[in-house]
């Protein structure tokens, strides 16, 4: 094809104007191909993150919903989710995991709580007032190493517990020894004739708690060490606390549905929990933005360049179109020639646009990283603050991402291909449409 | 059998307001050489671009055998139909002498087998050495451009062969050469050649003279 031939020709004979061209397409590949490396790079770990860590989704009665229902004078106060409904919740395949707690309040004949002054004696509507909580399945701080196993080993069947070495010291308690506890019952209960439920347990360890020993509003039941941490099989009958993680934020209404098929009453709200999830990815995503936002102005502006470039280059070739022309070559085809040759030269850049690219791409990844890891690390501290004296804890591996590795994949190469190709073409086009509307006598007349 | 027929031909460039060429009729035939002689400026080249399929006449016919220009493809017209000596030659600058006929010839689509010694051949028969065919254009003396454009103009064997000024940069041997294959062309060949020219010499080669004077053709006159 002669065309081609000659295109390649061209591009040698006007080695020049091909190379004021040829830097302009070449800053703007290879600042493309920075950015769409470490943007798809970012979008990549997002992913993995959400795929690993899921999105917690929270349940909550609506307070306004719940106020008018009362003022309507409907039963709010009652309504609730069943122990049966948790357990119905977290079958679905929207979630990427879900974690089922229970819990109850307890008290003891012969365990005395940290913090307990006085005897056991009836209290905030109990016959007998809690000093202290049982966790089933409740195993996060060990996961976030805010909690330890020192000594034995964890509960796998039911009736077995881990307690505090506080507790254990406290009382003289080892691991193998067996406890009794109780749970409570209210007093009208009491009244009626109801026995607080009795819990024999082997206690198989002890575990260091990070947490400060100290009660909150008088009660001991608020101090972390006092928790007996067991199996959820050990107390089937107590009030479920459920975790349920989704693979993507956007199941969020599907899996709402699912839920409200499953009975959940329209006064809870079902929403997601994306703060902690953008308080880790939150730097990558905060890089992610300024690199796409730099390759837009980038591309646009440089596309803007290019037009205007090519325009004059081709201006500058306006007798030798017209003379093509006077050959006899078709408008399609000088076009052609025309788009081929610009193709060349962008093709040439592309190569020594990814190669520089992807060389420069790591070393602005960590600079941009590390940036905003600062604003992100202020952010983070002042929601987890609130959160830390609250008594709740940090979920697993809640850093933020400081480091990602970037590299070249095969749709970031597509992409970049694409973008090329299409960065070509615009500045051909532009050119070609202004030239090919001459009719050649025009353009050699002028000449003579 | 005339091969190219101007029937009142008149034009006018885009946006001027006179008539360039004003009602021009002529025919032309194949096997002959006609020479158009006029004052600088009376419209000489701008007939020449007519015929060579540049731009249609703003009134009037003009018609290739029994087509008229205005219908037909003129790009193939071009391609093929004629091959056309331009007074300011035309050629491509930044590209070689070789190129530029090589170049004809494909967009010609012509079937000789090996374009690039064909060429070779044509520009020796005009007098550029292989040394100065590899030379770009721009590297030429304007008589060696002159011939260049000439080989180009018969590279790809037309029928009709326009010339302006073919041998206005061309000392006497080299016009003598020039025009003695333009007469063997016409009236060996058949081909229909038409000069513009100030030469005596090409006037006295010529089958017919023609005359034009401001967008006219005025007199007819014999040639030889
Ligand atoms: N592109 C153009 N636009 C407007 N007018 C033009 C253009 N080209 C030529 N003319 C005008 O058309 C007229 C004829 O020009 P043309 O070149 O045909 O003359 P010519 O007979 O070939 O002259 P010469 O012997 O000097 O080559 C002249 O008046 C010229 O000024
Ligand atoms: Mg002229």
């Amino acid at each position: 094809m002669y065309i081609i031939q000659n295109a390649l020709k061209n591009v040698v004979r006007n080695k020049g104007r091909n190379i004021l061209l040829g830097s302009i397409i070449f800053a703007i590949i290879a600042t493309t191909v920075v950015a769409l490396m470490i943007t798809n790079t970012s979008d990549r770990i997002i992913d993995e993150y959400r795929g690993q860590f899921g999105i917690e989704v929270t349940i909550e009665r609506n307070t306004q919903t719940f106020v008018d229902m009362r003022q309507r004078g409907e039963a709010a106060m009652g309504i609730s989710i069943t122990n049966e409904q948790f357990i119905a919740f977290a079958d679905s395949d929207l979630l990427q995991r879900s974690v089922i707690m229970n819990s109850a309040m307890i008290y003891s004949e012969t365990v005395t709580a940290i913090g307990q002054t006085g005897e056991l004696a009836a209290g905030h509507g109990f016959a007998i007032a809690p000093t202290m909580q049982m966790h089933g399945n409740n195993w996060e701080d060990f996961a976030n190493g805010h909690r330890v196993l020192v000594v034995g080993e964890m509960p796998v069947r039911a009736n077995e517990v881990v307690i505090s070495e506080e507790l254990a010291e406290l009382n003289g308690i080892s691991v193998g020894d067996t406890i009794r506890l109780f749970g409570t019952v209210l007093e009208p209960a009491a009244a009626m004739g109801f026995t607080p439920p009795v819990f024999d347990l082997v206690v198989t360890g002890v575990y260091f708690c990070a947490a400060e020993s100290v009660g909150t509003w008088g009660s001991t039941t608020m101090i972390r060490q006092n928790e007996v941490l067991t199996v959820a099989d050990t107390i089937p009958g107590a009030a479920i606390i459920a975790r349920y993680y989704l693979r993507h934020p956007s199941y969020i209404d599907a899996f709402e549905q699912e839920l409200r098929a499953k009975g959940l009453h329209p006064i809870f709200d079902v929403n997601t929990d994306e703060h902690l999830f953008n308080a880790i990815v939150g730097p990558v995503e905060g890089m992610r933005g300024i690199v796409m936002t730099f390759m837009i102005v980038v591309l646009v502006l440089g596309a803007i360049i290019l037009i205007l470039l090519s325009s004059i280059a081709i201006r500058e070739r306006k007798y030798e179109i017209g003379v093509l022309r006077a050959m006899g070559m078709k408008k399609a085809k000088v076009a052609l020639g025309l788009w081929f040759e610009m193709i060349t030269i962008t093709g040439i850049c592309l190569i020594i646009g990814i190669i520089v690219g992807s060389l420069v791409a790591q070393p602005i990844s960590t600079e941009l990283l590390a940036q905003q890891q600062e604003t992100a690390q202020n952010i983070q501290d002042q929601f987890f603050a609130g959160r830390e004296i609250a008594g709740l804890s940090r979920v697993v591996n809640d850093d933020p991402i400081t480091e990602i590795n970037i590299s070249l994949g095969m749709d970031t190469m597509l992409q970049i291909i694409l973008i090329s190709l299409f960065l070509a073409s615009a500045a051909g086009l532009a050119a070609i449409s202004k030239i090919t509307k001459y009719e050649p006598i025009k353009i050699l007349m002028e000449r003579n | 059998m005339s091969i190219l027929t101007l029937n009142n031909v008149s034009y006018r460039y885009d946006g001027t307001k006179k008539n360039v060429l004003k009602g021009v009729s002529a025919s032309f035939e194949a096997g002959k050489v006609y020479a158009i002689v006029g004052k600088s400026g009376s419209g000489k080249s701008t007939l020449l671009s007519l015929i060579a399929g540049l731009d249609v006449c703003t009134d009037g016919k003009i018609l290739h055998g029994e087509n008229d220009l205005k219908q037909i493809d003129r790009d193939e017209y071009r391609a093929k139909g004629i091959g056309v000596v331009f007074q300011a030659f035309n050629l491509i600058t930044n590209s070689t002498a070789i190129d530029n006929i090589v170049l004809s010839m494909q967009i010609s689509e012509s079937n000789e087998r090996d374009k690039k010694s064909f060429a070779y051949e044509l520009l020796e028969k005009v007098g550029i050495d292989k040394e100065t065919a590899d030379r770009k254009v721009l590297k030429l003396s304007g008589g060696e451009q002159q011939r260049v454009g000439i080989a180009r103009a018969l590279a790809h064997n037309p029928n009709i062969i326009i010339a302006d000024e073919p041998t206005g940069n061309l000392d006497t041997d080299t016009e003598n050469d020039v025009l003695k294959i333009l007469s063997l062309l016409a009236h060996d060949e058949g081909k229909c050649v038409i000069i513009v020219t100030h030469s005596k010499k090409v006037s006295s080669i010529a089958d017919e003279v023609l005359g034009m004077k401001d967008g006219k053709l005025t007199s007819v006159n014999q040639g030889k």
